[in-house]
């Protein structure tokens, strides 16, 4: 067998392997599916700003990582944000390492109120118009001008098109801005470029990608990105039904791209992260009225696509399982960071494939013991019907131990073939 | 006391509560008497986020109200809050860490249960914990983080307390996220806390109340 012929045979044991283990078949051993962030660049003694800045040079950091310890699927780079595209628009939403932050810090979201309460109408009238005039402007300085966008509808027939856009375009405030558009398609284009490499390359060498696209969360999405976590609090009790409506008019913007991009990349398993609903967040109620409905419409929409729902679970999920339960069995992975095993494995162990979750502190702090008996227990829990992946509680840290990640996929090794 | 206004506070009725509170102003109450119905409405607040009737978007609905409510009483207070408080605790997300929420309801639920805590924000270094600790004089100091960099800031923030040879004085509490016994130790912390209860609980048993 030729080399190349040897990596396509293991590409597909690969996929199979993890494709056994979502629809809950055994495969012929636990899969490996890392979620990684600045772990990769660190290890290989590169700088988060670095790692930010020099796409190819982080690119190379997961390429090693994956040969090095011999992961079942490439992890996906798009958790990290680029850096010069991100300066380009003078993006205020989110501090990145190198950039605000210091150099080796992970990047952080800026949490604000970016739509007031009193906000919600226009929102809800004209949600593209509402983004491009009021969001857009309050979360990157070069969109700044976008506030005083004259109404575009005006331009609706031909001749207004041409004097209205010629009139628009010749604006000082708007050309700088169609060249900065420009300097940034330029940056954002050769990060594309180096990110569909690595996945072509990553495919050569015999490894799948872990994710292909990324879905959100509707209740998610607006609070994290419009009202806040304060607002979306008080917007459950003030303006419910407004709140309902927006979640509503978000839910197929959560999924559609996601869906497009997995399609079209041949690869089905799509991220959807969590944060809000987890237990000790919101009630049961407020989950169900304002969480569950909107998450479980993205779900399925990706499922009747023929897509993997890859759902990273932030907190502790014990008290919505019932709720995990309700989805269609083997089409759906649920990334757990804090559960009750047995009540998961009791609940949901034989609808969706468990992914996770050997905690963070024994990788960072414990001891390789520790984390071989934690692989140990989550075999022993979830490995009798296949549907187990094993990943750190959060992905894996950037301040992991290399010994104990070792220790990790050594065990998965020992205790983990079928 | 008014039940009925220190009830309506605390099922979260914003409207009902703050027409209630501008109708006993009007009637000539005592502006000192509805803050301190306000406090017992939060106490009860903070109670039934303990037992897990409440969450989150109910504390933060609560806040709202007490702030509203404070907008009109304030302005009508002659003299200074008078209450004496449990013991000070200083408070903060430890440096490289933006992350609040967690360490919001740390010290909302500690303000509510009478202690008197300085909140010094997120993202805080060593230093300004240790120039904080000096003239604040806390009995605790509480480290909050939720990303696991901030195990390390943590371990720093310790260290510095002990240089600046203020270990002594104080109790440290650690809490967030990824928080458990383990990361106690390697951060030379006296105790964890895991849940903003736990918090409370720990700082009953360190000063008393």
């Amino acid at each position: 067998m030729t080399v190349r012929e040897d990596r396509e045979k293991l590409y597909k044991e690969r996929e199979k392997r993890i494709s056994d283990a979502v629809s809950l078949k055994k495969p012929d051993r636990v899969p490996i599916g890392l979620l990684v962030h600045y772990y990769a660049n660190r290890m290989m003694g590169i700088s988060n700003k670095d790692a930010i800045t020099d796409y190819s040079l982080c690119l190379k950091a997961f390429r090693d990582l994956t040969l090095k310890l011999k992961l079942d699927l490439a992890p996906t780079p798009y958790p990290l944000l680029p850096a010069k595209p991100c300066a380009l628009l003078g993006l205020t939403q989110y501090r990145l390492p190198g950039y605000g932050l210091d150099d080796n810090a992970s990047h952080q979201y800026v949490e604000k109120e970016y739509m007031l309460e009193e906000e919600y109408d226009e929102f809800l009238a004209n949600p593209e118009g509402f983004a491009v005039r009021k969001i857009w402007p309050r979360i990157a300085t070069a969109f700044e001008p976008l506030a005083g966008l004259p109404p575009i509808y005006m331009m609706l027939e031909a001749r207004g098109l041409v004097m209205g856009g010629g009139t628009l375009a010749g604006m000082p405030v708007y050309s700088d801005l169609l060249k900065t558009l420009l300097e940034f398609r330029k940056e954002a284009s050769s990060y594309n470029a180096a990110v569909s490499q690595y996945t072509t390359e990553m495919a050569e060498l015999g490894f799948p990608l872990l994710c292909s696209a990324g879905a959100r969360t509707p209740f998610d999405f607006l609070s994290d990105f419009l009202r806040g976590i304060k607002g979306s609090s008080t917007d459950m009790y003030r303006v419910p039904e407004k709140l309902l409506k927006a979640i509503d008019i978000l839910t197929p913007a959560c999924y559609q791209t996601g869906l497009n991009i997995a399609k079209r990349s041949g690869n089905p398993r799509v991220l959807v992260t969590l944060h809000r609903g987890a237990g000790g967040f919101m009630s049961d109620g407020q989950f169900s009225k304002f969480y569950w409905p909107g998450l479980k419409k993205v779900l399925l929409a990706l499922v009747d696509a023929g897509l993997t729902p890859m759902v990273f679970l932030e907190g502790d999920y014990t008290p919505r399982l019932e709720y995990l339960a309700e989805l269609p069995r083997g089409k759906v992975v649920g990334h757990f960071e804090h559960v009750d095993l047995r009540k998961a494995k009791k609940i949901i162990g034989d609808m969706i494939c468990f992914w996770g979750n050997v905690s963070a502190q024994a990788l960072i702090v414990g001891k390789p013991e520790q984390v071989r008996d934690e692989v140990r227990n989550l075999i022993d829990t979830f490995g009798d019907n296949g549907g187990l992946i094993i990943d750190g509680s959060v992905g894996i840290p950037d301040e992991a131990k290399p010994e104990n990640l070792e220790a990790m996929m050594d065990a998965v090794f020992k205790y983990g073939v079928y | 006391m008014n039940e009925k206004l220190v009830n309506l506070m605390a099922d979260l009725k914003e409207k009902e509560t703050i027409a209630l509170v501008r109708e006993l102003i009007d009637g000539g109450a005592d502006p000192g008497g509805i803050l301190d119905d306000a406090r017992s409405a939060m106490e009860l607040v903070g109670k039934r986020f303990e037992k897990c009737e409440y969450f989150i978007p109910d504390l933060m609905m609560a806040g709202e109200i007490l702030k509203g409510i404070s907008e009109i009483i304030r302005p009508l207070l002659t003299k200074g809050d008078a209450s004496t408080k449990k013991g000070k605790v200083l408070i903060g997300t430890v440096a490289g860490d933006i992350h609040d929420i967690g360490k919001d309801i740390v010290t909302f639920m500690l303000d509510v249960s009478g202690f008197d805590v300085l909140d010094l924000g997120i993202d805080v270094p060593p230093e300004v914990f240790v120039e904080k600790a000096r003239e604040f004089q806390p009995r605790v100091v509480g480290l909050s983080g939720f990303l696991t960099l901030a195990f390390d800031s943590m371990k720093k923030t310790v260290d510095a307390l002990e240089q600046a040879g203020l270990r002594d004085n104080v109790k440290i509490m650690i809490g967030g996220g990824q928080i458990d016994d383990e990361v106690r130790k390697y951060v030379h912390a006296d105790a964890y806390g895991k849940d903003a209860v736990a918090g409370v609980q720990l700082c009953r048993e360190w000063i008393g109340g």
